[in-house]
């Protein structure tokens, strides 16, 4: 293979500036949303004792699922030792760092007190899926800095092919532990079922490489990096894959439901009758997330130009992100069935009688931005000052035989 | 000897929608009431077919106090608990406030109580004995329990529509009426087994 040289980016464009501020406004607005959240808690929020877990919720996942996910370009150039993805492996990990420490800011600043963080970090119910996804991140981010630092460190090439394999298993345990808080909750219809975890995987996967591939376009752009055509191919054809297992997925979740007459009541308002719900789904899920995509990758028309590549992957991610609001908000908006066989016409306590509303407030709104805001800042950071970007991905530069 | 296990029965005949177990279990365990949460509430509830007759019911519900509770099972950090009575506690020390409960709770029996509850309630009940926020939930007033008492809720109920006993006392009332098959708990087919019963006017049988 020829030898890879790398650089950091030169940090003196207004795009590079401008980046950084607007990610420091909008990391400020998000820990103050999040200090008015924890002190007044839900009623300065959309969320209430029946959807209680709202938007942030919905970022968090989006940015964990695109953490593991993003680091399948790695994992393609370690693990199934395909080569040509080896220049582009530390952007990789570097990326699979820094959203997760933005999806997990966001998951402890909405999902608990972060004062008492240090509570959930002492104190341990092995039986709780929660618990064991504590370890799964700590864990993964562990993981991912040894990767990266093996694949950066010349002296420690030769342990970089274990450390990716394990980084790669465990990415898909974790990904699998995500989607086993759903799975593994009894109360809610639309949850409570085996398809979750492979699920997330598979939406990991899209996510992931929509991310990858709009930060390549980005970062080449920003370094004058030349990108060849073959080098956006291969991620690309991979991209339509992955839509299109997520699409898989999500087909089967919803048949499965349909097959039960118990619960056709939630796949009624899921898919009919639920408002904004349904509209995500089809809409921006199905129609934004899925087929447009599809389109522009595979269309003869459209498959060659770079801004369609980008358009698609912006497309992927607003689907994934409609997919996870109609799954998490969604599958919480629908009522618990507390009297079964029962008819509640009316109840002044907002259960079994009517769907859940749930509008998320500016402070959600923010701490979610928030989360994409720290993920983006410590990327440019962190490409300012180590070299993570390959100085040319040039077709020609590239070797030929790999290609 | 065997512990107890602990079980309210709620006789739906005789509750008369009065809510002095929701005023009482509020006094007693100082809820945030000023927002509309409740550990205990009471709902009228219209029930029946639409081309039925449609019977207005009240429906006294708490926390179920289940013998396999989902909500312990899902808490990270094991601030939800269960005593050898069977009585399911939240250790607020514990609590990160995480809501994985309120999410795993078929019962829709868990709310959150905030820093700006805790000083909200200073003020509104004068003291308060809390001092961490926590995903809260009833206790079976357990502090009573302990001394031998009967939960606020039970003791104040107008009717005697709430009972509360120990299961594992065949001569005690609650375990004669749930032996009998007259009581019956929520949601049987989760497999949570919840210790609240309710006697349906439909099954009365004395």
């Amino acid at each position: 293979m020829k030898n890879v040289t790398f650089c950091v980016i030169k940090g003196s464009s207004p795009l590079f500036y401008a980046g950084i501020a607007i990610s420091i406004i909008f990391i400020a607005l998000g820990l103050y949303s999040a200090y008015n959240m924890e002190h007044h808690g839900h009623i300065i929020t959309g969320m209430n004792n029946q959807i209680v877990w709202g938007l942030p919720h919905v970022f968090a996942i989006f940015l964990i699922l695109a953490a593991s996910g993003v680091l399948n370009v790695a994992s393609i150039s370690s693990v199934f030792r395909k080569i040509f993805y080896h220049p582009l492996a530390r952007l990789s990990a570097l990326l699979a760092i820094t959203l997760l420490i933005g999806g997990l800011c966001v998951l402890v600043l909405d999902l608990g007190r972060p004062d008492r963080l240090v509570v959930a970090m002492t104190n341990y119910n092995f039986k709780s899926i929660f618990a064991w996804n504590i370890f799964l991140y700590n864990g993964f981010l562990l993981v991912c800095i040894l990767y990266l630092w093996f694949m950066m460190e010349r002296r420690m090439q030769q342990y970089y092919p274990t450390v990716g394999l394990i980084a790669f298993v465990w990415r898909l345990i974790l990904t699998t532990g995500t989607g086993s808080i759903f799975g593994f909750l009894i109360a809610r219809e639309a949850y409570h079922t085996a398809i979750m975890p492979p699920l997330f995987i598979a939406l990991s996967l899209s996510l992931g490489l929509a991310v990858f591939l709009i930060a390549l376009l980005i970062d080449c752009r920003e370094t004058r990096c030349s990108l060849g055509e073959n080098i956006l191919h291969r991620p690309k054809t991979l991209l339509g894959v992955f839509i299109a297992a997520v699409f898989y997925f999500v087909f089967v979740y919803h048949i499965t439901h349909l097959y039960f007459t118990g619960r056709h009541g939630i796949e009624y308002f899921l898919l009919a009758g639920g408002g904004v719900f349904t509209v995500l789904f089809w809409f921006g899920y199905i129609f934004l997330g899925t087929i447009l995509p599809l389109l522009l990758l595979y269309h003869e028309r459209f498959t060659h130009s770079r801004s369609s590549i980008a358009f698609a992957s912006v497309l992927t991610l607003i689907g994934g992100l409609s997919l996870l609001y109609v799954i998490i908000i969604g599958g919480q908006a629908y009522p618990l069935e507390i009297f079964p066989g029962m008819e509640v016409t009316s109840s002044a306590f907002f259960d079994g009688a009517s769907m859940h509303s749930y509008v998320p407030s500016i402070w959600e709104i923010l701490l979610g931005i928030s989360g994409i805001a720290i993920a983006a800042l410590l990327t440019v950071i962190a490409l300012r000052l180590l070299p993570f970007m390959p100085r040319s991905l040039a077709d020609k530069d590239i070797d030929e035989s790999l290609t | 000897m065997a512990n107890k296990h602990y079980a309210m029965v709620i006789d739906l005949n005789t509750c008369v929608g009065c809510n002095a177990c929701m005023a009482a279990c509020a006094i007693e365990n100082q809820t945030p009431v000023w927002k509309n949460e409740w550990r205990t509430y009471v709902h009228d509830t219209e029930i029946g077919d639409r081309d039925d007759q449609v019977r207005r019911r009240f429906f006294p519900r708490l926390c179920n106090h289940c013998d396999n509770p989902a909500c312990m099972t899902v808490c990270p950090t094991g601030a939800t608990h269960k005593l050898d009575n069977g009585i399911v506690l939240v250790n607020d020390e514990r609590c990160m406030g995480c809501r994985a409960c309120a999410m795993a709770c078929p019962y829709d029996a868990r709310y959150d109580v905030t820093y700006a509850d805790i000083e909200e309630g200073t003020n509104f009940y004068g003291s308060l004995q809390r001092k961490h926020p926590s995903v809260d939930k009833c206790s079976f007033c357990a502090h009573l329990v302990a001394k031998g008492e009967k939960p606020a809720c039970v003791k104040t109920c107008v009717g005697s529509a709430r009972l509360f006993g120990d299961l594992n006392n065949p001569n005690d009332e609650v375990a004669k009426i749930v032996a009998s098959g007259v009581a019956k708990s929520l949601l049987p087919h989760v497999g949570t087994r919840g210790n609240v019963y309710y006697i349906s006017d439909l099954e009365r049988t004395s």
